[in-house]
């Protein structure tokens, strides 16, 4: 056993109290002389022996009190090795879906079984699995037979490769230990993050065990339903063109297949079968002797909830100011994809900004410090807020959300159909569903606008002029995007032209990705409480659909060499941080293990007995 | 009646009192003669005198003595004398165990029983009675048979002056004895706190009383015996086995008094069974109600 903060243990000597107190009183009684006691010795001798017996007890009890707070305040916690200094080691057997090759993980077991044995006699043994994520499934322990029973325990996932995650795991079960990583893997390329490279603590050697090899294998990595019907992107892995079928169901029905032979790297398989409004799309690849967890990829095809767009006027939805948005918004009539809430300004709070993926500002009369703030919150929290500017507008407010060094000026005419606008940042997002049609922008007439300094944001728009007409800024989890004129057919003639609809459109689209629900996961970002395989899952939180696919960059079986893996490794801490992080590390342990919350309890149950017993002596 | 002088004399009979006058002799004089200055119209007046003869009437003589009839028939005034009696054998019986050393409140039960013992001695003395004395804790510690003789009182008190306390006690050893040795009709006097096993006490009495003997039996405690005042926890020490107990007071006082008075109900109501006059004293009440209690015995056997 170890303890967080050991000093607290000078706190058991705490204990002399009591048992002073016990010892001065009893030799405070004093000794009376008296003719005969055989009265007193019949009852009180009975009573006298109870005493002393309950006397003890309380003294026992007093004592133990005095124990297991001191106890409690020095957190303790069990180092599962219990022996510390003794070297580790930590073998790390990889659980990826790449392992799922025929005999893959069964040679992975019986590396990570000879690694065991192998290690050297002094050593402490403990065991790792890990995908994206590591558990430390067998503590250190001088016992090698729970590691080994751990690995018989083990299984394949569907999560993807990701050796920075074993890594970390085993550097913390080693903590400021000597110790050795053995990781037993197919040393897939993929298992390195982008970034990424893998730290353990100084004095740690790594080694690796390969256990893989390059197959052939298909892969689906790509679901996508277009005008046309549906697409699945097949990924053929190995070096030679393939023949399989692909074949497209929908709740396990089938609606489509096609018999492909697929070139080596990426094919598109297209599908022109009508599908239903709603159901599980899935397409599956026949790709025996590969790996079974990438030949199939899932689909959502059920319409998404509708996005919660609202706008703030002074008037609410009776004001002309948002006549044109509102209708650009319900274009789709009952099928919009939008659902439009007119917001006062006085009505702002926390709870009328539940569920909303959108503000569209357009009047600022009304609009107190109060709902400012409560806006800038919302764009914080990853809400989306689009400000356009107007007669209705002040254009101070402009400057107050766009961020320090912005100004506006008043309104600047350009004279009648002087001013027009074009897109700056044409591959933003926003732009993306124009695909080369963002010219028709250019069409709009500009008669009125704010002059907005763009030095806090991007500017993904500006006027002919030069000055910017669409500015972005992220605040927090949101966004903020600043549109410089009226969207009301005041200022200009946007709302009349072909571009204002889609405009609109991808506008709330964008600002709302942050709050819409997610209907498509990879294995490793699954919610919590699902089990983690490819398939359609019930999100707990939301109680919506969702559908889990796995990571198509495990499929990609391009390999490191044993060389190639240990350079991206690096010392975790100088020498001297070993302290530091052993200090973290009993932290760690200390936290899951809360025996301090225990022993806490352990002293209120022993003082309510002392004050039991306490009452019944008095 | 003389209340007042009863009062002033009295002060003689506290035990505390009497314990800071000199030797035991002069404190017993002290005792009786207070005593009796205390009774001297009470109805025990003349009790174990016999008549003698007459005397002619001389100034200054008790006129309750004048013999009217005799004046009636002589017309002189002749008053009668009395000669005491000497034909009774009295025995002391001192309790001298180790609780007998017991007292709260400066006497000592022991003390208290030697002066109530050596009052009784002289007592007796005054009235030619022959005196005996009997000390015991789990032995015989002095014997002085029953004597009349001149200077025996001195003996006695000698004795009385000189016992120290003992160890354990049995009274039932003196008392059997005693009844062996008892040879005619005598008076018996058990001074102690009867502190041992009742039934071995009781038996020992009855065995006097079957010798013919005319028993009193002085049970003397403590007031803290009686009442149990401790408040705080202690350690009580035996004075006899050197035992201790740790009590707290005010949980075993209940019990305590409850076995006392258990006890000194059987002893009430088994020596009144055997005809033996009980007498339970309180050694912080003056000697005048233990001599009372004596003379009350006394007179009911004339």
């Amino acid at each position: 056993m170890s303890f967080l903060f050991p000093a607290f243990l000078a706190g058991a000597l705490a204990v002399a109290i009591p048992i002073v107190l016990h010892f001065a009183r009893r030799e405070a009684a004093p000794r009376l002389p008296f003719s005969d006691i055989r009265f007193l010795q019949r009852v009180p001798l009975m009573q006298a022996r109870r005493r002393r017996i309950r006397e003890w007890l309380l003294l026992a009890l007093r004592i133990a009190a005095l124990l297991l707070l001191a106890l409690a305040f020095a957190r303790p916690f069990f180092d599962a090795t219990g022996l510390a200094g003794r070297p580790v080691t930590i073998v790390a057997v990889d659980r990826s879906f790449s392992m799922s090759l025929p005999g893959r993980f069964e040679q992975a077991r019986g590396a990570a079984r000879a690694a065991i044995a192998e290690a050297p006699p002094g050593d402490l043994v403990g065991l790792v699995t890990f995908d994206e994520r590591a558990r430390v499934v067998a503590e250190p322990a001088a016992d090698r037979a729970a590691a080994v029973a751990a690995l018989a325990r083990a299984a394949i996932g569907f999560g993807a490769t990701r050796y920075g995650a074993a890594l970390a795991a085993a550097a913390r079960s080693i903590g400021s230990r000597e110790g050795r990583i053995v990781v037993v893997t197919d040393l897939q390329r993929g298992g390195w993050e982008a970034a990424g490279a893998g730290s353990v603590p100084p004095g740690v050697a790594v080694r690796t065990v390969d256990v893989g090899a390059a197959a052939p294998n298909l892969a689906v990595t790509a679901l996508e339903i277009g005008p046309a019907g549906a697409a699945a992107v097949v990924v053929n892995a190995g070096e030679q063109p393939r023949s399989s079928t692909v074949a497209l169901r929908v709740d396990g029905a089938g609606v489509d297949s096609a018999a492909v032979t697929l070139a080596p790297g990426a094919t598109t398989v297209r599908f022109d079968a009508p599908l239903p409004p709603a159901g599980v799309l899935e397409a599956a690849v026949d790709d025996p002797g590969g790996l079974p967890a990438d030949d199939r990829r899932y689909h959502l095809l059920d319409r998404p909830a509708p996005l919660v767009i609202a706008f703030v006027t002074a008037g609410g939805r009776s004001a002309a100011g948002a006549f044109y948005l509102e209708r650009a918004l319900l274009a789709a009539g009952d099928d919009s994809p939008f659902v439009v809430r007119p917001l006062e300004p006085a009505g702002i709070s926390p709870t009328a900004l539940e569920g909303v993926a959108a503000v569209l500002l357009l009047e600022s009369a009304g609009l107190g410090r109060s709902a400012r703030g409560q806006l800038a919150a919302y764009v914080e929290a990853g809400g989306g807020l689009l400000i356009a500017a107007g007669p209705r507008l002040d254009p101070a407010l402009v400057a107050e959300f766009v961020g320090t060094g912005s100004t506006s000026t008043a309104p600047a005419p350009g004279g009648d159909g002087a001013l027009s606008w074009s897109v700056t940042a044409t591959r933003h997002p926003l732009f993306a569903a124009f695909d080369g049609l963002a010219g028709t922008l250019g069409q709009v007439r500009f008669r009125q606008a704010v002059r907005v300094d763009g030095a806090g944001g991007r500017v993904l728009a500006a006027f002919s002029d030069g000055a910017p007409a669409l500015v972005e800024r992220t605040a927090g989890r949101g966004r903020v995007l600043v549109f410089a004129s009226d969207l009301n057919n005041e200022w200009n003639d946007f709302p009349r032209q072909p571009a204002f609809v889609p405009f609109v459109h991808e506008v709330v689209r964008y600002l709302g990705r942050q709050r819409r629900p997610a209907r498509e996961r990879l294995i490793a970002a699954a919610p919590a409480g699902v089990e983690r395989r490819p398939g359609v899952v019930i999100e707990p939180a939301s109680g919506r659909p969702l559908v889990l696919n796995v990571d198509p960059r495990e499929s990609d079986p391009a390999r490191l060499t044993a060389d190639e893996f240990l350079a991206r490794i690096r010392e975790s801490a100088a020498p001297g941080g070993g302290a530091a992080s052993e200090a973290v590390d009993a932290a760690g342990r200390e936290a899951e293990q809360r025996y301090w919350w225990y022993l806490l309890l352990a002293v209120a149950v022993v003082l309510v007995a002392e004050s039991w017993l306490g009452r019944g002596a008095a | 009646m003389a209340t007042a002088p009863r009062a002033n004399e009295l002060r003689y009979l506290e035990p505390a009192v009497i314990g800071r006058i000199g030797s035991l002799e002069l404190r017993a004089r002290t005792i009786v003669e207070g005593f009796l200055i205390g009774l001297h119209r009470s109805p025990y007046q003349g009790f174990s005198v016999e008549f003698s003869e007459y005397r002619q009437y001389m100034p200054g003589d008790d006129t309750s003595l004048i013999d009217w009839k005799l004046y009636a028939r002589t017309d002189r005034h002749y008053v009668k004398k009395f000669e005491e009696e000497t034909n009774l054998d009295c025995h002391l019986l001192l309790d001298v165990s180790g609780s007998m050393g017991y007292g709260s409140a400066g006497v000592t039960k022991q003390e208290y029983g030697t002066y109530l013992a050596a009052s009784l001695a002289y007592l007796m003395n005054r009235q030619r009675d022959a005196v005996g004395l009997l000390a015991f804790d789990e032995q015989v510690v002095r014997h002085l048979p029953a004597s009349a003789r001149p200077g025996h009182l001195r003996r006695v008190l000698l004795t009385l002056d000189a016992l120290a306390p003992g160890r354990g006690s049995d009274v039932s050893k003196p008392l059997n004895r005693l009844a062996e040795a008892l040879t005619r009709r005598g008076l018996v006097v058990l001074i102690s706190d009867l502190l041992d096993e009742p039934e071995h006490v009781v038996r020992g009495l009855r065995h006097l009383r079957f010798r013919g003997a005319d028993v009193i039996v002085f049970q003397l405690l403590d007031r803290a015996e009686l009442t149990f005042p401790f408040e705080r926890p202690a350690r009580f020490r035996d004075l006899e086995t050197d035992a201790e107990v740790a009590a707290v007071p005010p949980h075993v006082r209940e019990h305590y008094l409850q076995e006392l008075r258990a006890l000194l109900a059987l002893y009430r109501r088994e020596l009144r069974l055997a005809g033996i006059d009980y007498c339970l004293v309180d050694t912080s009440q003056p000697l005048d109600l233990a001599l009372l209690a004596y003379l009350s015995a006394r007179s009911r056997r004339h």
